[in-house]
């Protein structure tokens, strides 16, 4: 979540590119990014990773 | 840990709860908190977690902690004083839908921050579009209500009267949100007073470390229940009709739950990309549905706080029917998404867990909102009427018959009270033979209410569900009835859906149709799907059936093979 500089409203809306959770900037919140998108951690990166390998396994291809 | 003081605290706290929401209940305007009960107590710890709950609203218990954290990410606790009210209701700060508005009170002892009191409650009235909220057409946030950031409606103690009148410009019954809003705060006031009482009694640090060791052991059971589940990845997937907007393309819920050990994810990846129409569900909404059919599918002994959710892990990928992105449209997500993303993840569990599921219930609080100028008093008045559907059956007994769906818990408003608020008379209120799906163990049946437009002019919107695709039964169960809602307009003689009445492009997702004097209107409530086979199901409890009205004959010959002879022999 950024806020603007006055703090009286929002940028912009940053979620977890995997489960989804608000990411407030400035709050101690972790934040990383893999292949361009926004994460809360390092379990989601690896969890997003195997569900497109079980996915591709199983020949349902990414979504 | 002593267990003997953390059960009375326990029980002590979650009294308090109720108490708050039965001062909610006596003190409020509006029929929705009075009659309806769609409101949720409880006590949050400094952090947010959750201490203690009534039970009342469960999409609102689910949601209250990811509420509460997202308010004190911008708010710190720094900044809260004792006398503050804090209220908020942004669907893209943790919030489940606009018209829940959440309210939370800072509890401090001898100047030292100890928790919040917290009640949600459904205002039934937030401006937008439609009179009542529910704008099953809505394509943006804005045409859905006000939306409030966290802000202070009370500092120190005091109104803070430039939010009050910001919040009551933007409604069509300022005097109506006032009294309810009013009840909120009178509802955190007491569950303030009433846990200061507690630690004092107690003291602080009794009470700190009771509360910790309460929420340990709630984790504790929690695990345990979820040790004894078989491991495995678990999926299923279910379906939404229409959004209102784009009406004709169906929106898909998945869930793959994967089970290892004495921790769940529950993974909604594979679900439709955001709806265009307001059936999108948030981040607030998506997190309560999981924990709301996890609770369900475990032992319901368990003390309800943020321990039990810590096994519970959810994933809601962004821009998804189950966490939308702003601004898209979000009013029906809390009341149609969660109860099919419940039912979605007990489907998935159905084989894993077969005694702790059901068939699919009705899914659907009917949802309609109406408003208008009352012709004898001048006043605007609104409602928001919910109604009961048939709930599914279990592997141990038929479904509910006409209760609220899962994620609701309130009570349809008594036709007494209804007629006597507003200009309908209702005509005609019944179940409805044959709406529940066959099975071993029958579903619950759904029900009819029709009623007759008494006012000039009736402005009606609804957000439902169940008109194509009927509530599923589970291991050979049929499916339950389908809903509609129909309008028999004064000066035709031919009933209608919402599609050729009025060219909506939905018939269970509209906005702002003119019902005049003397148009009835029908509305009909799905059914739960069957468990089991029917052909297993015991002859006595078909014939019990058929005498209470539940089944009728033909339909007990159709779905059961009883034959009318056996009937006249009995």
């Amino acid at each position: 979540m950024r806020f603007s500089e006055n703090g009286l409203y929002i940028e912009r809306y940053i979620k977890c590119g995997n489960c989804g959770v608000l990411i407030y900037e400035k709050k101690g919140q972790q934040i990383l990014t893999h292949e361009g998108v926004t994460y809360c951690s390092l379990w989601c990166i690896d969890w997003k990773i195997a569900r497109e390998k079980r996915r591709r396994e199983r020949g349902e291809g990414e979504r | 840990m002593d267990p003997v003081t953390m059960n009375i605290l326990e029980s002590t706290m979650v009294s308090i709860c109720r108490e708050m929401g039965i001062v909610l209940m006596k003190t409020a305007y509006s029929t929705i908190f009075s009659e309806a009960l769609d409101f949720t107590c409880g006590l949050a710890d400094m952090s947010g977690d959750l201490m203690a709950v009534a039970d009342y609203c469960p999409s609102q218990i689910g949601g209250m902690p990811l509420l509460v954290k997202c308010c004190l990410l911008e708010i710190p606790t720094s900044d809260i004083n004792e006398g503050d009210v804090i209220l908020h209701n942004d669907p893209y700060r943790g919030g489940l839908h606009t018209p829940e508005h959440t309210f939370f009170k800072p509890i401090f002892v001898d100047q030292e921050l100890m928790g919040f009191s917290v009640a949600i409650g459904h205002i039934q009235e937030v401006g937008g579009m439609v009179p009542g909220g529910f704008c099953g057409e809505a394509t943006e946030v804005f045409h859905e209500g006000i939306r409030v950031p966290p802000v202070k409606i009370k500092k120190r103690g005091e109104d803070n009267v430039e939010v009050w009148k910001l919040l009551l410009a933007n409604v069509r019954t300022p005097r109506v949100n006032y009294g309810d809003l009013r009840a909120l705060i009178a509802a955190v006031d007491l569950g303030e007073s009433r846990t200061v009482q507690v630690i004092r009694k107690y003291g602080k640090t009794v009470f700190r470390e009771t509360i910790r060791d309460l929420l340990d052991y709630s984790e504790r059971r929690m695990r345990a229940e979820l040790e004894a589940i078989p491991d495995g990845i678990y999926g299923f997937k279910d379906y939404i009709e229409s959004d209102g907007v784009d009406a004709d393309r169906t929106h898909t819920i998945e869930a793959e739950i994967h089970k290892f050990g004495d921790s769940i994810v529950i993974d909604y990846a594979g679900s439709s990309s955001q709806a265009k129409g307001p059936i999108n569900a948030t981040l607030g909404v998506a997190t309560s549905a999981a924990y709301n059919a996890v609770l369900h599918m475990t032992d319901p002994s368990i003390p309800r706080n943020s321990g039990c959710f810590r096994p519970i892990r959810v994933l809601a990928p962004p821009g998804t029917i189950v966490n939308v992105d702003y601004p898209g449209p979000e009013v029906g997500g809390n009341t149609e998404t969660h109860p099919r993303i419940v039912g979605t993840i007990m489907g998935a569990m159905a084989d894993a867990i077969p005694n702790r599921t059901m068939a699919a219930e009705g899914g659907t609080h009917s949802n309609l909102v109406f408003g208008g100028v009352d012709a004898e008093t001048g006043d605007f008045f609104i409602c928001y009427d919910i109604a009961g559907v048939g709930w599914g059956g279990r592997a141990f007994a038929d479904g509910n018959d006409a209760v609220d769906s899962i994620n609701g818990n309130c009570r349809p408003t008594p036709i007494e009270v209804f007629e006597t608020r507003f200009p309908w008379r209702v005509e005609y209120l019944a179940f409805d033979p044959d709406s529940a799906g066959a099975g071993k163990f029958r579903g619950g049946v759904g029900y009819t209410k029709q009623m007759i437009c008494l006012n000039d002019e009736i402005i009606c919107s609804q957000m439902t569900d169940r008109h194509v695709f009927a509530p599923w039964g589970l291991h050979g169960g049929k499916q339950g009835g389908l809903g509609a809602t129909l309008i028999l307009k004064a000066t035709t003689q031919e009933w209608q859906n919402m599609r050729q009445a009025f060219g909506k492009k939905s018939t269970s997702r509209y906005s702002n149709v003119r019902i005049t004097k003397g148009d009835r209107l029908r509305l009909v409530s799905p059914g739960g799907g069957g468990y089991g086979d029917p052909k297993d199901r015991r002859r006595e409890l078909i014939v019990n059936d058929i005498k209470q009205g539940y089944v009728s004959l033909a339909g007990a010959e159709r779905e059961y093979g009883y034959s009318e002879e056996q009937h006249e022999i009995l």
